[in-house]
């Protein structure tokens, strides 16, 4: 099933004198583990918010062309509507947590859909123990360091159970440590609860393993869009600036001296790997 | 550590926490009445007194010291100011009275401090915000106060970096005449407010993301419910209310000098 399905869609901000992304064509499937990239102000994330619906509904502008999430046109259903398929995660953990505690900021979405009390309670003990934050439950989350803040901001998201979770770079103001933590736990929803997963993310070393697609963006267009390996391997991705895996790189340097392995490796180890077995070939 | 320590929520455990916002929301009401209503000292000596239990039960005296020491200045002024006009505008009364009532009134205010000071360092701004919320003041206004009192700490450490990057550049904050020191806080306050907007639209698209305003009958996770101790506590305000009022009325109330004397 289609869960993202997006045609010719043009977008400018109200003061934008240019589109911020235009003719953008995008098909995201239920299940996927899409991420994209590009540099930074090539649109990735204006692209999100249109998701959600805070594309035109928070932000007005104008959108052109078609957008439909979860079967339901953007443009006509309101973003709390939207909300409860496509739980939108941001970039600065501090800015996404209000309440006085992480047990409170949880419950805050399902409070708002007026869920009972007793469904409320259970649905935040089972979202804290996916994101492994359940010890944190009735600390205030300004004492909480940035990744523990990342953590609850996906468990209060994850706690309205939607069907896509779209997460706008949460690794950027995050050291590699914290960052990691953070891919885990995206790749176990991925894995074990198959929830379509949307990652705007520039440290592909640490996550482009897990995708089964990457998007590149660049001055508002898709660029690239394929198999991980394809895209990161080739030398367009490259010269727009994109962050090439070490390991990914290492095979195209390779390549250029007349090296062939078998395929682009994504980490370090699948390298290891890829290296002995051109070796004992 | 600043005065505002003396009226700063800190998480303790005690049957003064546990008690329901609105309960001593009533207790601090009534104090109020009764501390206007009596000038002289001996009554509101009885209601200083009547409030240190209650602070050694919530296990917050060195806060209170705080909140007592930083009104201290103000004290002093009331009461140089009340001693001064009775002076020179009260001719007919002694001495010792003038003295007695200029004490009277700086008692007055620090019942008042006192009490206020109470009532924030035990209540947390959750659950004063929850009692809002069930008074039937509107849902939207009594999350903008908890959430701006979520951002309090975050807007001061904010400052405080801001202060430091503007100072690593040369600013001099504690230099020149009055005038001139309000002057250097703009280049401190401009980055702050425009932080705090950008922070406000970023609040609000998470707010958005999480379907507020999706129905009308949002539930809350948590109920204030009226308990034994807080009835006991509004009991207690009632009586003291009604006593109050009765001895105001009927009962001479002898100066502390005649009384000693």
């Amino acid at each position: 099933m289609t869960v993202i399905e997006a045609e010719r869609l043009t977008y400018t901000y109200p003061a934008g004198e240019k589109p911020a992304f235009r003719d953008v064509n995008l098909k995201i499937e239920e299940g996927e583990f899409v991420i994209i990239t590009g540099p930074s102000g090539c649109g990735k994330t204006t692209l999100c918010r249109c998701f959600n619906g805070l594309i035109p509904h928070f932000y007005g502008g104008k959108l052109e062309g078609e957008i439909r999430v979860c079967g339901l046109n953007v443009k006509e259903h309101p973003t709390y509507e939207i909300a409860q398929r496509v739980g939108m995660v941001f970039q600065n953990p501090e800015n996404q947590l209000f309440a006085l505690s992480v047990e409170k900021d949880v419950a805050f979405g399902l409070e708002n859909l007026g869920v009972p009390r007793e469904e409320i309670r259970k649905r935040i003990d089972w979202a804290l123990k996916i994101t492994g934050t359940y010890n944190l439950k009735n600390r205030p989350p300004y004492e909480l360091s940035g990744g523990q803040q990342q953590r609850v901001a996906i468990a209060s998201v994850l706690a309205m159970n939607p069907d896509v979770m779209v997460l706008d770079e949460p690794t950027s103001f995050l050291d590699p440590a914290g960052a990691e933590k953070i891919f885990e736990v995206i790749e176990r929803l991925n894995r074990e609860m198959s929830m379509t997963i949307i990652l705007v993310e520039h440290r592909l070393d640490l996550v482009s393993r897990y995708a089964d697609r990457i998007i590149v963006m660049h001055d508002g267009r898709i660029v690239m869009n394929g198999d991980p390996r394809e895209v990161l391997a080739s030398e367009k991705t490259r010269l727009i600036g994109v962050g090439i895996p070490k390991a990914t790189m290492l095979y195209k340097l390779l390549k250029h001296r007349g090296i062939n392995l078998n395929r682009p490796p994504l980490y370090s180890e699948e390298a290891c790997q890829v290296i002995k077995e051109f070796l004992s070939r | 550590m600043s005065v505002f320590d003396g009226f700063k929520f800190r998480s303790i455990s005690s049957p003064i926490h546990q008690l329901d916002p609105r309960a001593k929301f009533i207790y601090v009401c009534v104090l109020f009445t009764v501390a206007v209503m009596f000038n002289n000292i001996i009554p509101l000596l009885i209601l200083f007194l009547i409030q240190l239990p209650i602070v050694f039960m919530a296990k917050v005296q060195r806060e209170w010291m705080r909140s007592m020491k930083g009104s201290a200045v103000f004290a002093i002024m009331i009461f140089a100011v009340n001693l001064l006009s009775l002076y020179f505008y009260a001719g007919h009364e002694t001495f010792t009275s003038i003295l007695e009532r200029s004490l009277a009134m700086t008692i007055r205010f620090i019942v008042l401090v006192q009490s206020f000071s109470i009532f924030f360092l035990t209540t947390s701004p959750d659950t004063l915000g929850l009692a809002l919320e069930q008074s039937g003041i509107p849902y939207e206004l009594c999350f903008a106060f908890t959430t701006a009192v979520r951002f309090v700490p975050v807007l001061a450490e904010e400052a405080q970096t801001i202060i430091d990057a503007q100072k690593a550049r040369g600013l001099e904050i504690e230099s020149g005449n009055f005038l001139r020191r309000i002057r250097n806080y703009i280049p401190i306050l401009i980055p702050l407010i425009v932080n705090a907007i950008r922070r406000s639209l970023e609040l609000a698209e998470t707010m958005e993301s999480r379907a507020w305003g999706a129905c009308k009958n949002r539930t809350n996770l948590y109920v204030l419910k009226i308990k034994t101790n807080d009835l006991l506590l509004i009991l207690f305000s009632l009586l003291l209310l009604t006593v109050s009022i009765y001895v105001s009325i009927n009962v001479y109330i002898p100066s502390l000098t005649s009384l000693l004397i």
